[in-house]
């Protein structure tokens, strides 16, 4: 494997302190809440993967190669999607767009005969996955104007319909004023999480 | 349609803006020495950001003090030749000649004039682009092709149609190495759809007043080239949404070079010029990127 110091981007000489904030840092940038629906998450998965083990080695031989995991509570582990098992065609359709089969998911949804509300949420979804957030955000509005009380369709279409900068994690930060809601950003996250199996 | 992609300068340490000049200069500089003064005449700032994410692990590839002008100018500090400059160039060409051509087959009349002299123009400098890089132009004329359909057929889908943009934009991370090409994809997609979406919005006039098709246009079926603020906020939704997926993935690319550029440009630049099309601004604040003076209180625009 490579340098652990090389992978969390400090040097070996670096205390105990800044090991640990950027090692805190880097995994708030690769947390699988960041890359929820995001075709790339396995690739966030991997990059955890390494700065944890980077982690690992950094604080295991700093102690002198004894005691376990160090990471402790406060670690960050991997995620797992909840899978839907159901045997409907619905559930097969989830289980298409979970697994990144999005034009299987597609021509599922075309074959449908009903265009219930989930029907459009989950074409939101294969929208979303594609990156098409205007269609995407159409399908969600739609979803919920048929069914205002359903909690899911309701977090898909408030987490499309965030407009925050993309937060930036390195350099001076933005500047304070305007556009730039922490809270809106952990809400959107929280609700994008929720959308990708949280509920069911 | 290009320049949308730059970077908010207030925000850039002093020698990163140097370095970005340099860039720039370096790529007009490889376009005038590979393509001549046509190629040199496409320069602009979005190839400058696809140079740099094709960066790789090399670090600069030397700077020298060059003329843009022989017997003319002042000397500036210019980054040398090199494979990412090389490959930005080429592809810059390519993409400029098929949307001079398309948009000289689209027009009527006489509106075809100055896509049909430009892509005459171009022509030479075409040839020898699209020898060197035939995967990039294939898939451009392919890609370019699809989009002058839909548009023909006045889709009304702006995710359809920015799509085919998009992955014209996202073929070019072919050019990269293995490890970031799939990260790199992403990036370069959602940058094509900020943007093609981005330059609707921007020519909503114009295409109005020359009667072509406008996808923003098109998708709100608008009757008058201003936007509802409503239309606004969902456009605002959408782009920035595309700016947070193309962070996402700009993330796990590894650190080069240019990162603390590139960085910028995807965390500040984009979002700053965003809220600058959809707010009218954006010719009176972004224009004349090197010598302006710098923008009054930088950073976001007031939401």
């Amino acid at each position: 494997m490579s340098d652990p110091y090389k992978v969390l981007g400090v040097s070996p000489n670096a205390s105990d302190e800044e090991v640990k904030k950027a090692y805190r840092d880097l995994a708030k940038k690769y947390h699988p809440d960041n890359y929820v629906d995001n075709p790339l998450a396995d690739l966030a998965q991997e990059k955890m993967k390494e700065i944890n083990e980077a982690y690992d080695i950094i604080t295991k031989s700093r102690r002198g190669g004894s005691g376990s995991s160090s990471r402790g509570s406060g670690g960050y582990s991997g995620y797992s999607g909840g899978g839907y098992q159901d045997g409907s065609s619905y559930g097969q359709i989830r289980q298409a767009i979970q697994s990144g089969n999005l034009q299987y998911a597609e021509r599922l949804l075309e074959e449908c005969p009903n265009r219930d509300a989930e029907w459009y949420f989950l074409n939101g979804m294969v929208s979303y996955q594609k990156g098409w957030l205007d269609d995407a955000r159409s399908f969600f509005q739609r979803a919920v104007s048929m069914d205002p009380y359903n909690g899911e369709y309701r977090q898909a279409l408030s987490a499309v319909s965030s407009t925050s900068s993309p937060y930036r994690q390195t350099g001076y930060g933005p500047p304070a004023a305007g556009g730039f809601d922490m809270c809106d950003m952990c809400t959107a996250m929280m609700c994008a999480n929720m959308m990708c199996g949280g509920c069911r | 349609m290009f320049g949308f992609v730059r970077p908010l300068v207030p925000e850039l340490k002093v020698r990163e803006l140097e370095r970005f000049r340099a860039a720039y200069c370096g790529l007009c500089h490889e376009l005038g020495r590979e393509y001549g003064l046509a190629g040199q005449a496409i320069l602009n700032y979005d190839f400058v950001f696809l140079a740099m994410l094709l960066w790789g692990e090399r670090e600069d590839c030397g700077y020298e003090m060059r003329r843009c002008v022989p017997g003319f100018c002042r000397k500036r500090c210019v980054c040398r030749s090199c494979a990412p400059l090389t490959t930005a160039a080429g592809y810059s060409v390519i993409l400029a000649y098929w949307k001079a051509r398309d948009s000289a087959t689209d027009a009527r009349g006489l509106g075809k004039l100055p896509g049909k002299a430009l892509a005459a123009l171009m022509r030479r400098a075409y040839k020898r682009a699209g020898e060197r890089h035939p995967g990039f132009d294939a898939s451009v004329r392919e890609r370019l092709g699809e989009l002058s359909k839909l548009e023909a057929e006045n889709s009304q889908s702006l995710d359809k149609t920015a799509d085919r943009f998009a992955s014209l934009l996202a073929s070019a991370s072919g050019a990269a190495e293995e490890s970031s090409r799939r990260a790199l994809e992403q990036v370069l997609y959602h940058v094509g759809r900020i943007i093609y979406i981005a330059d609707a919005v921007y020519d909503l006039g114009d295409d109005r007043k020359s009667g072509s098709y406008n996808p923003v246009a098109s998708r709100y079926s608008l009757d008058s080239d201003r936007l509802s603020d409503e239309q606004k906020e969902e456009l605002l939704e959408t782009l920035m949404g595309s700016a947070r997926l193309a962070a996402a993935a700009f993330d796990l690319m590894p650190r080069s070079y240019w990162t603390p550029v590139t960085e910028n440009i995807l965390y500040l630049g984009i979002p700053d010029m965003i809220r600058a099309v959809l707010d009218g601004t954006y010719k009176t604040v972004m224009r004349g990127l090197p010598k302006s003076p710098v923008r009054p209180g930088g950073g976001e625009s007031e939401a």
